[in-house]
């Protein structure tokens, strides 16, 4: 039987929203005229609640928000295709990048062990099937491998970035190498099924996106306003997220 | 979720941006409540729910569709708009804009205005609340959300969750029963 004593308001809360712990609780609080006087009165002020509504919006709000985010949406898939077809052709110039040639090799260790594969010459003999190499490696770990490089390379070069006072100081395929490895990992992130991880790097993507087209165009004011966003948002965010990938007990 | 629904759902996430406005016009109302109960300001509220969707939008490719939309979209929703309130100064943003409230001050209050002090009353506990208290009390209360969602919501254990709506509760209270029977 139900210990009227030991009914707290917080059990009355918890009755009032029809999430009680305890069957027998309902019952208990109505055979006792104290236990429904409590929650008589907690009912009345949490209905007084109710009193806390939104202004209202028209029912044209709904196309309002679509007017306003459609174009984001369209310059993002613009902006990330351009940018997309730049990185590779960035990364396949004789010359390659730092951060565009660590890209495409993790990249490519990365599906080799998501389920590609691959045969060494001479491996199979004629006639058999080849064999799979990727059986040894774990893709969850290389996974949380090569995205922590990228966020370490990303590390080092927001820190530049921050620091530096001229706009135009910072090579101009830096920012769209980044912004090319940081997609493809959100996208192997996501067929892993590593929501956590895809969510951060989607949410720093636009940053990224602006900052590659920054970096071709340049403009005083707009280089110090995003200096300040990846120096008071971005920086911190990356290494916290690098630090946790880099705990294998806590991955994301 | 209806059949009709889930189809929108996929078509979006394989990047159809008008099956993705059919998930905005159907949403927006109901985010844009949310958000503003939770920052209690009209133009930030419409920032949230416009940078809601398109975290959506972003990340519609990783949505289950064995969980809820809607509380998916709750869940970026919150989300949004504790970003926000950690950037900008809550109290700053839950001062009311409504002349209503300034022409009234020291006045006679007429029986009708019992509504406007207990809406005041309301808002002012709502300011003095956690953004996580404030954000547990809101999605259990107006929105109906169970303790078990809200802690995936707020990625809190379901004791957390429920001390939040707790405390939260208490704080109401103690505001508002001084007008218990006005």
């Amino acid at each position: 039987m139900t210990d009227l004593i030991s009914i707290s308001d917080d059990d009355l809360v918890l009755l009032y929203y029809g999430e009680q712990d305890d069957p027998q609780l309902a019952a208990a609080v109505a055979r006792s005229d104290l236990l429904t006087a409590r929650f008589e009165a907690l009912s009345a002020e949490l209905r007084m609640a109710d009193a806390y509504q939104p202004p209202e919006r028209d029912k044209g709000y709904g196309e309002s928000v679509w007017r306003s985010i459609a174009p984001r949406l369209e310059r993002e898939e613009q902006g990330f295709v351009q940018k997309l077809a730049q990185g590779w052709r960035a990364v396949s110039r004789p010359r390659f990048s730092f951060a565009g040639m660590a890209s495409v090799v993790l990249v490519a260790l990365l599906a080799f062990a998501l389920g590609q594969v691959a045969t060494r010459p001479g491996a199979t003999p004629p006639g058999q099937t080849p064999v799979a190499t990727s059986a040894s490696i774990d893709p969850e770990r290389l996974l949380a491998a090569t995205v922590g490089r990228h966020l370490e390379q990303l590390d080092q070069v927001l820190t530049e970035f921050v620091n530096t006072s001229e706009p135009g100081a910072m090579p101009s395929d830096w920012a769209t190498d980044m912004l090319v490895a940081n997609r493809l990992y959100r996208q192997s992130a996501t067929a892993r099924g590593d929501r956590k991880l895809a969510g951060f790097l989607a949410d720093i993507e636009p940053l990224l996106i602006e900052m590659a087209y920054e970096a071709q165009v340049g403009s005083g004011t707009t280089f110090e306003r995003m200096q300040d966003e990846v120096r008071n948002k971005l920086l911190f965010r990356v290494r916290v997220m690098n630090t946790r990938l880099n705990q294998p007990q806590i991955r994301t | 979720m209806s059949e009709e629904e889930q189809k929108t759902i996929q078509a979006a996430a394989a990047g159809d941006r008008m099956a993705f406005r059919e998930l905005v016009l159907e949403h927006s109302q109901a985010m844009f409540r949310l958000a503003w109960r939770l920052c209690g300001d009209e133009g930030m509220a419409e920032d949230i729910v416009q940078e809601a969707f398109i975290k959506a939008w972003r990340g519609m490719d990783g949505f289950r569709m064995d969980a809820s939309f809607r509380s998916w979209l709750h869940r970026i929703t919150v989300n949004t708009g504790m970003d926000y309130l950690r950037k900008q100064s809550r109290r700053d943003q839950f001062e009311s804009e409504d002349p209503g409230f300034e022409t009234l001050e020291g006045a006679q209050w007429p029986s009708h205005d019992a509504q406007i002090d207990i809406r005041r009353e309301t808002e002012a506990a709502m300011r003095d609340l956690s953004d996580t208290e404030r954000a547990a009390l809101l999605l259990r209360h107006f929105e109906g959300h169970s303790i078990k969602e809200i802690a995936q919501i707020l990625e809190l254990t379901s004791d957390a969750c429920k001390q939040a709506v707790f405390r939260a509760v208490r704080k109401m209270r103690a505001a508002l029963q001084p007008l218990a029977g006005v």
